[in-house]
C-alpha cells in the first residue's frame, strides 16, 4: 500500500515537474527609424495577375506594421542544441502562389520535411529556388490547381523566385530542428518547447540582415527574447 | 533485306577472298551498299521520331493546357512495329530488327508522354516543350536529313554512279556510320537522364546552354561523335568522287546528284570542324569551369554566376552559325541531285543547263561560307557589317534561282512520266521556290527587324526542308528502291503517300507565314495563347497541328508500301526506269565490287532521246553510239 502511495506520488511529483524540462521563447521584433515608402507593384503584364488584385498591392521586402514592429522577421535557434537531431515532421507546408504572389513570404521547414508547392492562379507560375547548398529547381506550373513536393537536406536560408512574374519572391529557412517562427502582423513571435538550456536566437530579415540574442531557458519555462532593426 | 547482302556466287572484280562471318557482313561491313542502308534506315527511324516529337508538340499548341491522349501517339508507332515485326516470320532478320525497334520507339513515346517531370496530370510542362522543341531540330538536321541524303543516297548511290567499286576508304565510311549511331544513340539516351534532354533549342545559345541541365552536356558529346562522322564521310566522299570515277568519266560528264554531293561534302568539310571546336569548348564551359562564352558579370536569376568570366555569347553564335548556314545547303543539295535525277529520267530529255547548274551549284558552295551572319542581324551588329552580309545573302539567291530555274527549263518540251519519283520531283519545285521566296524578307535586315524568331522563319525553313528536301528525298527513295532491293514499290500507295503528304503539309506550314506576320514568336510552349497580338491568329494553331497528324497518317502509307514491297513487290530488272546513268548498268543487287566488268564511260550522263536512235535513252558507258 505504502508502495503503491509513493509511486503514484513520484509519477504526480514527474508530471508536475514536466513543464520545467521544456520552455517557450516569445518576443517582438521591433523597428525603429524611418519606414520604407511601399513600393507599388505593377502587374499589367499579366491580366490574371492584375484582375485579381483591384487595389494597389505593394512589396513585401519590409512591412512596418502599426505598432511599429516588423513583419516577416525568420527566428530561430542558431546555437545551443548541441548535436542532438530532430525528427521531420509528417505534416506538410504548403507553399502557394496565389494572386501572383507567394504566401507565405517567409517560411521555416525542417530537413526532411516535405514543402507542397501549390498554383492557385489561372496562369503560368514557375518557381526557381536561388539555393547555394540544397539542390536547386526551376519548375514550371502552367495550370491552376497543379502541385510538386519538394524536400530540402541542408540547413540555409534562400530565395525563392518565379522567373515569370519578376515581382514575386519568397523565402525559406531550412532547419535541422524544429524550434524556429516567423513574425506576423504584430511582430510577434513564439519558439515552444524548446528544452531548458543557454542558446543563442538569430532574427533574420531579408532586407535588414541579422540580429542574434542569447536566452536561457529555466524553471520557469518562459523566456522573452526582442529584437529591434532600425530603418 | 537478303537481297543487299553482297554475293559471292560470282567472280567479283577484287577477286577471291575469305566469305565474311554474320558481324562482317551485315552489321560492320565496309561495303557502302550495306552501309548505305545501315545509314538510310537509322535516318529514317530518326526521321519518324522526330517528327512523332513534333505531333506531341503540336497537341499542346492546339490545345495549351489539356491533357494529352498519349495513346494517339503511341498505338500507332505500336501497331506499325506489331505489323513489322509479325511479317518477318519471327525470322532473325532487318524486318524483325525494324519491327523491335518501332515497338520500342512506341515505348520511349509513352515515357515521354507521361510522367510528373514531363507530364503532371497528363499537362505538358513548358520545360518539356522546350526539350521538344530542341531535339525536334536537332533530329531531324543531324540524325535524319543529313544521313539520309548524304550517308544513305550519297553512299549508296555515288559509288556506283562514278562506275567504282566502293568508296576510297571503305574502314572509315564504317567508321562515319557508327559515330553516327554513337551520337545518335547519346542524344536519345539525354531523354532519360534527370532534367531530361538538351532545352536550349537546337541552336544551344550561351549563356542558357552553359547553365541548362544536364542533357545539354549530353547534346555537346553527341554533337562531337556526328560532326567527326560527317568529316570521315566527307573526306571519303571527295578523295572517291576525285579519284575513283571510271576512265571516260570526266567531271563535266558526272551526273549532276554526284556534282551536288562534291559540292556538300566540301561544305561539310569546311564548315564543321568550328562547330566541333565550339562545342568542346561550350562542354568546357559545362564541366570544367571555362568562360569561353560567359560573360564577366553574367547575372542569373537576379544573382550573379560564379564564373571565370571574360567570354563572349556571340563568339558561340558566329560559330555556330558559320556552320549552320552551310548547314543549309547540305540539307538543299544532294536534294536538287536526286530531283536533276529524277527530272532528266521522266521527262526523256537531257537536263536544260547542264554546264549552269554545275557553275551555280559550285558558287552556291563558295557564297554559302560568307552569309552567316544574316541569322545575327538582331545581336546589335553595325550598318556596314549589316550590309556586307544583306548583300552576300541576296547574291546567293542567284545560284539557287539559276538551279531551280535550270530544272524548270528542263520540263518543257518533254515527255513528261507521272511516276511517284517523277511527283515528289515535281512538287520539290514550287515548294523550294516558297521556300526560298520567303528567304529574302529574312536576308534583309529591315523586314528581318519584324520577322526574326517569329514563325515566319520556322515557315521559311520548313519549306526548304519539309516539302523540299524531304519530298525529293522520298522521290530517291521510290526512284532507287528498285536497285537496291529488287522490287519496285506499290504505285498506288506511293500516289496516296505523295497527294496526301502534298496537301498535308501545305496546310501545316503555310499557315506560320501568317502567324509570324502578326508577330507571334517562335518557341512558345503555348503557341502565343498569352500575348494579345496573337489573338486573332491563334485559331491556327488548330489548322496546323490537324494537318500534322494528317501528315503523319500519309507517312503510315509510305512504311507500309516500304515493308510490302520488300517482299511482295513487282519484280524490278536492272534498269525499270529505263535510265542512262551508270548505277543502272549493274545486276540488282549489285555484286560485291559494283561492276562485273569496269565500265568505260563513253557520253554524258543524260543521252535521253537522242535522234536516230532505237531506244530514248542510252546509257553512259553504252559505246554502240559513242560521240
Amino acid at each position: 500500500m505504502f508502495q503503491k502511495r509513493m509511486y503514484l506520488a513520484l509519477t504526480g511529483l514527474m508530471l508536475a515537474s514536466a513543464p520545467l524540462v521544456a520552455g517557450d521563447v516569445t518576443g517582438k521584433v521591433s523597428f525603429s527609424g524611418k519606414a520604407p515608402t511601399p513600393v507599388k507593384l505593377l502587374m499589367s503584364a499579366d491580366p490574371v495577375c492584375k484582375k485579381a488584385h483591384p487595389t494597389d498591392v505593394y512589396s513585401e521586402e519590409v512591412i512596418v506594421n502599426k505598432n511599429q514592429t516588423l513583419k516577416n522577421v525568420l527566428v530561430y535557434v542558431k546555437d545551443g542544441l548541441g548535436g542532438k537531431t530532430f525528427p521531420a515532421p509528417a505534416e506538410m507546408v504548403v507553399f502557394d502562389q496565389k494572386g501572383c504572389m507567394y504566401q507565405p513570404h517567409v517560411l521555416g521547414i525542417m530537413i526532411g520535411q516535405e514543402l507542397e508547392v501549390v498554383n492557385s492562379d489561372p496562369t503560368l507560375h514557375n518557381v526557381h529556388s536561388l539555393s547555394k547548398l540544397n539542390t536547386q529547381f526551376n519548375q514550371a506550373q502552367p495550370m491552376k490547381g497543379m502541385k510538386m513536393t519538394k524536400k530540402f537536406d541542408k540547413v540555409e536560408t534562400f530565395k525563392v523566385k518565379c522567373e515569370v512574374h519578376s515581382w514575386m519572391g519568397a523565402y525559406i529557412g531550412v532547419f535541422s530542428n524544429p524550434y524556429y517562427a516567423v513574425t506576423g502582423d504584430d511582430g510577434s513571435f513564439t519558439i515552444k518547447g524548446l528544452p531548458a538550456g543557454e542558446y543563442t536566437l538569430e532574427a533574420w530579415h531579408e532586407k535588414y540582415g541579422t540580429q542574434t540574442a542569447k536566452v536561457k531557458v529555466d524553471a520557469t519555462g518562459k523566456v522573452t527574447a526582442d529584437f529591434g532593426f532600425k530603418g | 533485306m537478303e537481297q543487299v547482302a553482297t554475293s559471292h556466287a560470282h567472280a567479283d572484280v577484287h577477286g577471291n577472298h575469305e566469305e565474311s562471318g554474320f558481324w562482317r557482313r551485315y552489321i560492320f561491313s565496309v561495303d557502302h551498299k550495306v552501309i548505305g542502308v545501315q545509314y538510310g534506315l537509322t535516318a529514317l527511324l530518326f526521321l519518324f521520331f522526330g517528327f512523332t516529337l513534333m505531333t506531341i508538340m503540336r497537341w499542346q499548341l492546339a490545345h495549351p493546357g489539356e491533357p494529352i491522349p498519349a495513346l494517339f501517339f503511341v498505338v500507332p508507332i505500336a501497331a506499325i512495329g506489331i505489323l513489322v515485326f509479325f511479317a518477318s516470320g519471327f525470322k532473325p532478320s532487318i524486318n524483325m530488327l525494324l519491327g523491335a525497334l518501332f515497338i520500342g520507339m512506341a515505348g520511349i513515346v509513352y515515357y515521354l508522354t507521361s510522367g510528373d517531370e514531363r507530364f503532371p496530370g497528363g499537362i505538358m510542362l513548358p520545360e518539356f516543350y522546350n526539350q521538344l522543341g530542341a531535339m525536334h531540330g536537332t533530329i531531324m538536321i543531324f540524325l535524319g536529313v543529313v544521313p539520309l541524303a548524304v550517308g544513305a543516297f550519297g553512299n549508296f548511290v555515288v559509288p556506283l554512279q562514278i562506275g567504282a567499286p566502293d568508296m576510297a576508304f571503305p574502314k572509315l565510311n564504317a567508321a562515319s556510320y557508327w559515330s553516327y549511331f554513337l551520337g545518335g544513340t547519346t542524344m536519345l539516351v539525354s531523354f532519360f537522364v534527370p532534367g531530361g534532354a538538351a532545352n536550349s533549342g537546337w541552336t544551344s545559345y550561351a549563356p542558357l546552354s552553359v547553365i541548362a541541365t544536364t542533357g545539354q552536356t549530353m547534346w555537346l558529346i553527341g554533337m562531337i561523335f556526328l560532326i567527326t562522322s560527317s568529316l570521315l564521310g566527307s573526306v571519303n566522299f571527295i578523295t572517291t568522287i576525285v579519284q575513283l570515277r571510271a576512265p571516260g568519266l570526266t567531271f563535266m560528264r558526272l551526273p549532276f546528284f554526284v556534282w551536288a554531293q562534291l559540292v556538300t561534302s566540301f561544305l561539310l568539310l569546311l564548315a564543321f570542324p568550328p562547330l566541333e571546336a565550339a562545342g568542346i569548348l561550350q562542354l568546357m564551359d559545362r564541366v570544367a569551369g571555362t568562360s569561353f562564352f560567359l560573360p564577366s558579370g553574367l547575372v542569373v536569376s537576379g544573382q550573379p554566376l560564379q564564373n571565370a568570366g571574360g567570354g563572349s555569347p556571340i563568339l558561340w553564335q558566329h560559330l555556330f552559325w558559320f556552320l549552320a548556314h552551310p548547314e543549309v545547303y547540305v540539307l538543299i543539295l544532294p536534294a536538287m541531285g536526286i530531283v536533276g535525277e529524277i527530272i532528266a529520267n521522266n521527262t526523256r530529255k537531257p537536263l536544260w543547263g547542264y554546264k549552269s547548274l554545275v557553275y551555280a551549284t559550285v558558287f552556291l558552295g563558295f557564297m554559302s561560307f560568307i552569309v552567316w551572319a544574316h541569322h545575327m542581324f538582331l545581336t546589335g551588329m553595325g550598318t556596314t557589317i549589316s550590309t556586307f552580309f544583306q548583300t552576300t545573302t541576296m547574291i546567293i539567291s542567284i545560284p539557287s534561282v539559276i538551279i531551280l530555274t535550270a530544272l524548270v527549263l528542263s520540263l518543257y518540251g518533254g515527255s513528261i512520266r507521272f511516276t511517284v519519283p517523277m511527283l515528289f520531283a515535281l512538287a520539290f519545285l514550287p515548294m523550294f521556290g516558297i521556300g526560298g521566296l520567303t528567304g529574302l524578307p529574312l536576308g534583309l535586315a529591315p523586314p528581318d527587324i519584324h520577322l526574326h524568331d517569329t514563325y515566319y522563319v520556322i515557315g521559311h525553313f520548313h519549306y526548304v526542308v519539309a516539302p523540299g528536301t524531304l519530298f525529293a528525298l522520298f522521290a530517291g527513295i521510290y526512284y532507287w528502291y528498285p536497285k537496291i532491293v529488287g522490287r519496285t514499290m506499290n504505285t498506288t500507295l506511293g500516289k496516296i503517300h505523295f497527294w496526301g503528304s502534298f496537301v498535308a503539309i501545305n496546310f501545316v506550314f503555310m499557315p506560320m507565314f501568317i502567324q509570324g506576320l502578326a508577330g507571334v514568336s517562335r518557341r512558345l510552349y503555348d503557341g502565343g495563347q498569352q500575348y494579345a497580338h496573337a489573338q486573332g491568329v491563334l485559331y491556327l494553331n488548330n489548322v496546323m497541328s490537324i494537318a500534322a497528324w494528317a501528315l503523319g497518317a500519309f507517312q503510315i502509307v509510305f512504311i507500309i508500301n516500304f515493308f510490302w514491297s520488300l517482299k511482295r513487290g513487282k519484280v524490278a530488272d536492272t534498269n525499270p526506269w529505263q535510265a542512262t546513268t551508270l548505277e543502272w548498268q549493274t545486276p540488282t543487287p549489285p555484286p560485291h565490287g559494283n561492276f562485273l566488268k569496269e565500265p568505260v564511260v563513253v557520253r554524258g550522263p543524260y543521252d535521253y532521246s537522242l535522234p536516230g536512235h532505237a531506244t530514248d535513252f542510252i546509257p553512259q558507258n553504252d559505246s554502240d553510239h559513242s560521240r
